[in-house]
């Protein structure tokens, strides 16, 4: 990353960051936005997602804030986590959206529970 | 079987019925809505784990498809971001229905118009997978369905029924209770306390359900049998077997004479004079417009289109009894097409909520009968103008449909009328950027408070005026009509009223304003002669109260032309 990212908190929590491109169908719509925020959430460090450079950062654990981003396909997203589990949420995080939240896997339910 | 037991109350609607009694439980306890801010947020909180238990509910029994989009809503309800402008409005005094509907409004037109802006970018994520609509836009409808099911709990515990046919015994019965109630099936009301001049009483006369108030101690338990003689105003427990088959059937007036306001039922509209509609009658004098008062879409089953002139008032806040309609800009404007559609081309004048005093709207306000000198009517209105405006948005799509009259309720000062009118045009102004279809209609005042009856000629921004004579006639004569021990002062303050209804028609007369005249007053026959002497353009009563009025307007001779004092709207002459 170019530049450092804005302190957060406590200097000392762990702090995490990534960057990921959309590739999903369409985007971050309802369903991959409800997988997004409930595996975000299923985290106890603070979750925040900016899209396209933009120095906006989102509550990720929102999914009014999450969908109401818009996030397209193609669109590139950093996520950026602090707190305990940091590392460990911003790779799943980042995994999820790679994996295209799991649809073309475990098409059907938005949670990923079976259908 | 036990011994017959007889109370006595008060006349508060004729006609015999008898059924099992309904121990009404005692009123639920105020939910905060209209209360603290701690009791809105505690309401608003509970009604949103309800609804999360419903959806939770919901997704668990359904296909993978449904289950998505269910889960899309439970993730919304439980973003904290969805609440916290809801409870920014709850901190600053508002209750929680209209709290949290109109900060769901606020979302959802933010959405509308995001969308709209971002129209190329919408239509080109749509050739990307090739589907018709927004993918993003989806929220919009799915923040609609959850305002509703969250509405709905909110309101939810105060909207229990009780069984078709019984007898409804309470100390007083709220308007909403009575119109979620089917009454098809026969049934009664005893209440200990209530009045006959409430507005519950004004249904029930107007729905022919017999109704006894003022009885002190309620008789019966749930089960046990109840005769309801609402003409005579008695209740008799466990009567004698002979009084029972044709109680149902004597739906037939004796003078019921307790109180003045309590008008006779109609005659047999055979009776009447004839079918054809009173506006072709000939005579010297100005023939009032025969209009009705609308409280129910039911009431259309009971109004012949072709009978009247038009309707002269629709009691919106009966036809929208939960916060969830009354919130839905689109359940108003369905409501407003049926009654467009029913009178086929006759003017229709919907009057805007009138809340507060005793009326309630579950979810929104609760009912305060000390309230009626407080924030009702369009005091209310203004004090909660994201409820103004999405009825204002719903007439003014209505009035592109058919000839739609606004009346507005509970007018003290021409500012009122003038800030309304103004929300108006801001509200038709912003349906024509969204090019969505309107009109804006004609703003009308009630005439219900002595401060703007006299001051009439100060209201020149209305385009008509309408009498509320029961209002008018409490606030004349500072007697509470649902208070029975005040009974005597109201109905005695018919000489004030008379004298007002004079300087009323002379002033609109000036101002070349049209003013009818609804209330109980309009509906008795024994008042026709006079009313029609007034020189009102119109008379709007109940559905049933038609034949009679009808008769009892033919029967009057035209007003002698310098008996009334007032000029001839149609010749300029005294």
């Amino acid at each position: 990353m170019a530049e450092p990212a804005p302190l957060l908190g406590r200097p000392s929590a762990p702090r995490c960051q990534a960057e990921v491109e959309v590739t999903h169908g369409v985007g971050l719509h309802a369903r991959p936005s409800v997988a997004f925020t409930r595996l975000a959430k299923s985290f106890p460090c603070t979750v925040e997602v900016a899209v396209d450079g933009s120095g906006d950062w989102l509550n990720g654990k929102s999914i009014v804030k999450i969908i109401g981003a818009r996030i397209r396909r193609g669109t590139k997203m950093r996520i950026r986590a602090e707190g305990a589990r940091a590392e460990e949420a911003v790779a799943a995080l980042s995994g999820l959206v790679r994996r295209n939240f799991d649809e073309d896997r475990k098409p059907g339910r938005a949670d990923g529970r079976p259908a | 079987m036990a011994a017959p037991r007889e109370f006595r109350g008060h006349p508060a609607s004729p006609g015999r019925a008898v059924g099992p009694v309904h121990r009404a439980g005692e009123p639920p306890a105020p939910s905060g809505l209209s209360g603290s801010g701690a009791e809105a947020r505690a309401a608003l909180n509970n009604a949103v784990n309800r609804a999360v238990y419903e959806l939770r509910q919901l997704s668990a029994g359904a296909d993978a498809e449904s289950a998505g989009i269910l889960d899309f809503q439970i993730e919304l309800l439980l973003d904290g971001e969805l609440l916290a402008p809801a409870l920014a409005r709850i901190d600053r005094g508002e209750g929680a229905a209209l709290a949290f509907a109109a900060a769901l409004n606020d979302q959802i037109d933010a959405m509308a118009s995001q969308c709209s802006e971002s129209a190329s970018q919408c239509s080109e994520a749509n050739q990307d997978d090739g589907s018709e609509v927004d993918p993003f836009a989806l929220r919009a409808v799915d923040l609609m369905d959850l305002q509703h099911r969250v509405l709905d709990a909110l309101a939810g515990r105060i909207r229990a029924d009780f069984p078709p046919g019984a007898v409804y015994v309470g100390r007083d019965m709220p308007p909403s209770v009575f119109l979620a109630h089917d009454w098809s099936s026969g049934g009664a009301i005893a209440l200990g306390a209530g009045s006959t001049a409430s507005h519950v009483a004004l249904l029930a006369r107007a729905r022919g359900v017999p109704m006894v108030v003022g009885l002190g101690a309620l008789p019966g338990e749930t089960g046990e049998t109840l005769l309801v003689d609402g003409t005579q105003g008695l209740a008799r427990l466990n009567p004698e077997a002979r009084l029972l088959p044709e109680a149902r059937l004597l739906a037939e007036a004796g003078p019921a004479a307790a109180l003045p306001r309590q008008a006779p039922l109609a005659p047999a509209p055979h009776a009447a004079a004839g079918a054809a509609p009173f506006s072709a009658a000939a005579g010297g004098g100005e023939t009032p417009l025969l209009l009705a008062n609308l409280d129910t879409l039911a009431d259309l089953d009971t109004l012949d289109p072709a009978e009247v002139d038009g309707v002269g008032l629709v009691r919106t806040e009966f036809m929208l009894t939960s916060a969830a309609e009354a919130l839905s800009e689109e359940r108003h404007l369905a409501v407003y097409r049926r009654l467009l559609e029913a009178l086929a081309g006759k003017p229709v004048t919907l009057r805007m909520f009138d809340l507060g005093g005793d009326k309630a709207l579950a979810g929104l306000t609760e009912g305060d009968p000390a309230g009626m000198l407080g924030l009702r009517g369009v005091r209310f209105l203004l004090a909660h103008p994201d409820l103004a405006r999405i009825q204002a948005r719903a007439l003014i799509r209505a009035a592109a449909q058919g000839p739609v009259s606004v009346l507005l309720p509970m007018v003290t000062l021409p500012a009122e009328l003038a800030a309304m009118a103004a929300l108006f045009d801001e509200e038709a102004a912003r349906l024509a950027r969204q090019a969505i279809e309107g009109r804006r209609p004609p703003l009308g005042i009630m005439v219900e408070v002595p401060a703007a009856a006299l001051t009439l000629d100060l209201f020149g921004q209305a385009a008509f005026f309408s009498v509320g004579s029961n209002d008018l006639m409490q606030y004349l004569a500072a007697a509470a009509r649902d208070n029975p021990a005040v009974a005597p002062l109201y109905a005695g303050a018919e000489t004030a009223l008379f004298r007002l209804l004079d300087q009323i028609c002379t002033a609109a007369r000036a101002l070349g304003r049209p003013v009818s005249l609804c209330g109980d007053l309009a509906a008795e026959p024994a008042a026709a002669g006079r009313l029609r002497a007034l020189g009102l353009h119109g008379l709007s009563v109940a559905p049933r109260r038609l034949p009679a009025l009808r008769a009892a307007l033919a029967a009057t001779v035209p007003p002698p032309a310098r008996g009334t004092g007032f000029p001839d709207p149609a010749t300029g002459q005294a």
